[in-house]
């Protein structure tokens, strides 16, 4: 039984043992078949290369006339092992070193089919997840114990053997008018372009703006008791919304949830608090997940029962912020210092994290982008001080060596803005809207 | 190679052994500041220049050619050198280690990310003529483009991303070589024949002896040889 010979694996390993150590006793001995894969059968491959630098170890399940450790190719988990003497509890500094590591190693160009992520030093382990571009934590970093360890590694097993489809994803500020809702509504809209398949839920029912935007009636309902009663199913409040693109003469189409009128109604949060719970959007929208590839939130700006409901239910969140006004960049800070980490702590499965903030629809001059930077780095000086790492959150690609601190940008277009009008997403009406939201779908999400 | 090979070695040689190469273009005020700043500093070059051996006794710089001018305007006898060996490849790269020269990128194989990195250096250069390019629409274009096929880089005048023959398409060629594929006669994906011109598609259609496509919209014509 493998539960009994992981305890005894890790019964067996000395207080600081080296990685050696902690590979041949733990991980060759019990870990990989605990997690279903047989190194006999060739499924396990050691020193893989990633593409980005080679990861401990690679591994898949054979198919017919394919065994992995032959053919090398697509692998399914990678695993980077540390020994006991580096710390992996959640805030070292050499956690965050693993966790940058096996982020690369999972974005590495020989990795496209990867979809799981291992960082373990038998004391601590936790599981990532990859959805193409983006990789976001699927367990919280888990303590190892003689106890546990039969629990942990089979809940480990249980993700990686049973891979969801949707990468859930809520674009969310607390400011208002950074630009949620275009930014969802052409999200959508370019990732249907791009062929994948996209369900958008507006949950903000006190402004409407995505649903009223496309141009569709309010639910009359559907929603509501989607939410508040357990016999009634999410899926009746989809309501599709197609477009023909001219330029490439074809049809797209996306589902939508739309905001529901009855919510309007009943504006006091105290009744609606009794009949919506933390997770009743996350967990209308779990039966949904294996039919799309993503799942768009439209959030209000606010942190009341609505913003918690999408922000609960996000796999990441996604913060337009504008690079001059300091509000949308300070809201953005407290959101990733209290509200996600509140939500993380609520679902006990590593989620929501916060994806790098993005400027969104303004001109912008180096000057101007020279203060937005001067006015972040003092947002992370006072982030520091309260124990929060957010400099990968601003800027992404600043690293020891690199002192990079670029900011993705979706510059302003007077078509963006004016395409609600005409109730068609502006990406399916202009090319270079197009452009802009292609390059934003393609930073963030697709590799 | 013989073993009496100076190759790889930290050598500290006398000036008027050294061939300065192809010198630098670093301002006046640069060498003659910087050499002041070395003398005060006590007049070791801790950074080395790159040379290479061409006969007994003589060298030449292949890289770091900043070194070498601002020790001659401090008036140095010697300097530390690097003596590195004597091919192009060593040159080349020795030249863009000591930002001397600007790395090329394959455009015909580069990745989007690649391709977006160097547009936007491009941009933030000074003086580069390519401000008021909108980074994410020529990204976007010259990636969709069938830039595998390219023999040259003026394919990208005709995605209409705002950069034109001239200074701009010059400023692109410092950055990005290509290395074409052979454009196959026979293409059938919609999403490649998409981004030929209707011109092109024409003539593909030639090729293939299909008929009565010379009167067809863009649209039909990539409908046409899709098929």
């Amino acid at each position: 039984m493998p539960s009994a010979s992981l305890q005894v694996a890790l019964h067996d390993l000395p207080d600081g043992a080296l990685e050696a150590v902690v590979d041949l006793n733990f991980v060759q001995r019990s870990l990989l078949e605990a997690l279903g894969f047989d190194t006999g059968k060739g499924e396990v491959c050691p020193q893989y290369d990633t593409g980005s630098g080679d990861v401990d170890y690679a591994v898949r399940k054979n198919s017919p006339n394919d065994i992995f450790l032959r053919t090398q190719s697509n692998p399914y988990l990678l695993i980077e092992l540390k020994g006991r003497d580096v710390s992996l509890s959640e805030g070292s500094a050499s956690y965050r070193r693993a966790v940058r590591q096996i982020k690369r190693y999972l974005l590495g160009s020989h990795c496209k089919t990867a979809q799981w992520g291992i960082i373990t030093n038998s004391v601590h382990i936790q599981l990532f997840r990859k959805h193409r571009k983006v990789v976001h934590p699927a367990t919280p970093c888990l303590a190892i114990t003689v106890e546990n360890i039969g629990q942990v590694i089979a809940l480990v097993r249980d993700k990686i053997e049973q891979p969801v489809r949707a990468l859930t994803l809520s674009v969310y500020n607390n400011k208002g008018g950074v630009g949620k809702t275009t930014t969802t509504v052409n999200l959508a809209a370019v990732l249907t372009l791009l062929g994948q398949e996209v369900l958008v839920v507006d949950c903000d029912p006190n402004q409407q703006d995505l649903t009223s935007s496309l141009g569709l009636p309010l639910s009359e309902g559907a929603v509501f008791q989607a939410l508040t009663d357990r016999n009634v199913n999410l899926r009746t409040a989809i309501k599709p919304f197609s477009i023909t693109y001219k330029a490439l003469g074809k049809e797209f189409k996306f589902d939508v949830i739309p905001a529901d009128k009855k919510f309007i109604d009943s504006v006091d949060e105290v009744q609606l608090r009794q009949q919506l719970k933390p997770d009743s959007l996350q967990r209308n929208l779990e039966s949904l997940k294996s039919e799309y590839d993503y799942i768009l939130i439209d959030a209000p700006p606010n942190w009341r029962i609505f913003s918690q409901l999408a922000v609960y239910a996000a796999d990441v969140v996604l913060m337009p912020t504008k690079h001059n006004n300091l509000f949308s960049l300070e809201n953005a800070a407290l959101a990733m210092k209290e509200f996600i980490p509140e939500a993380q702590r609520a679902r006990e499965d590593g989620r929501p994290v916060a994806l790098p903030v993005f400027f969104n629809g303004e001109r912008t001059t180096p000057s101007q982008i020279e203060a937005a930077q001067l006015a972040i780095t003092n947002i992370l000086k006072q982030a520091k001080k309260d124990g929060f790492d957010l400099m990968p959150h601003f800027f992404p690609r600043y690293t020891t060596t690199q002192k990079d601190l670029h900011i993705f940008e979706v510059p302003s277009y007077a078509n963006i803005a004016s395409a609600a009008f005409s109730r068609i997403p502006a990406t399916y009406r202009d090319k270079t809207a197009r452009d802009y939201y292609v390059a934003l779908a393609k930073e963030y999400f697709l590799q | 190679m013989s073993t009496f090979t100076d190759i790889g070695n930290l050598m500290y040689l006398y000036l008027d052994e050294i061939d300065p190469g192809e010198g630098t273009d670093a301002a006046e005020f640069l060498v003659k500041a910087t050499a002041q700043q070395l003398k005060d500093a006590g007049g070791r070059n801790w950074v080395p220049t790159i040379v290479k051996e061409t006969s007994k006794d003589r060298y030449e710089v292949v890289g770091n050619a900043f070194i070498y001018a601002v020790a001659e305007a401090a008036g140095l006898e010697r300097v530390w050198c690097i003596v590195a060996d004597d091919s192009e490849a060593t040159a080349a790269i020795t030249k863009t280690l000591s930002r001397e020269a600007i790395p090329q990128i394959n455009l015909s194989k580069a990745s989007r990310d690649d391709i977006q990195a160097a547009l936007q250096y491009l941009i933030e250069q000074p003086g580069s003529g390519l401000t008021g390019i909108k980074l994410p629409v020529a990204t976007n274009r010259i990636d969709e483009a069938p830039r595998q096929y390219w023999k040259t880089l003026d394919p990208i005048t005709n995605l209409k991303c705002g950069i034109t023959k001239g200074k701009k398409l010059n400023a692109l060629k410092q950055v990005f070589y290509v290395t074409p594929q052979p454009m196959p006669d026979v293409i059938k994906d919609p999403t490649v024949l998409q981004t030929l011109t209707a011109q092109e598609l024409k003539k593909m259609a030639k090729k293939r002896e299909l008929s009565g496509y010379n009167k067809l919209k863009k649209s039909d014509l990539v409908e046409l040889l899709s098929q």
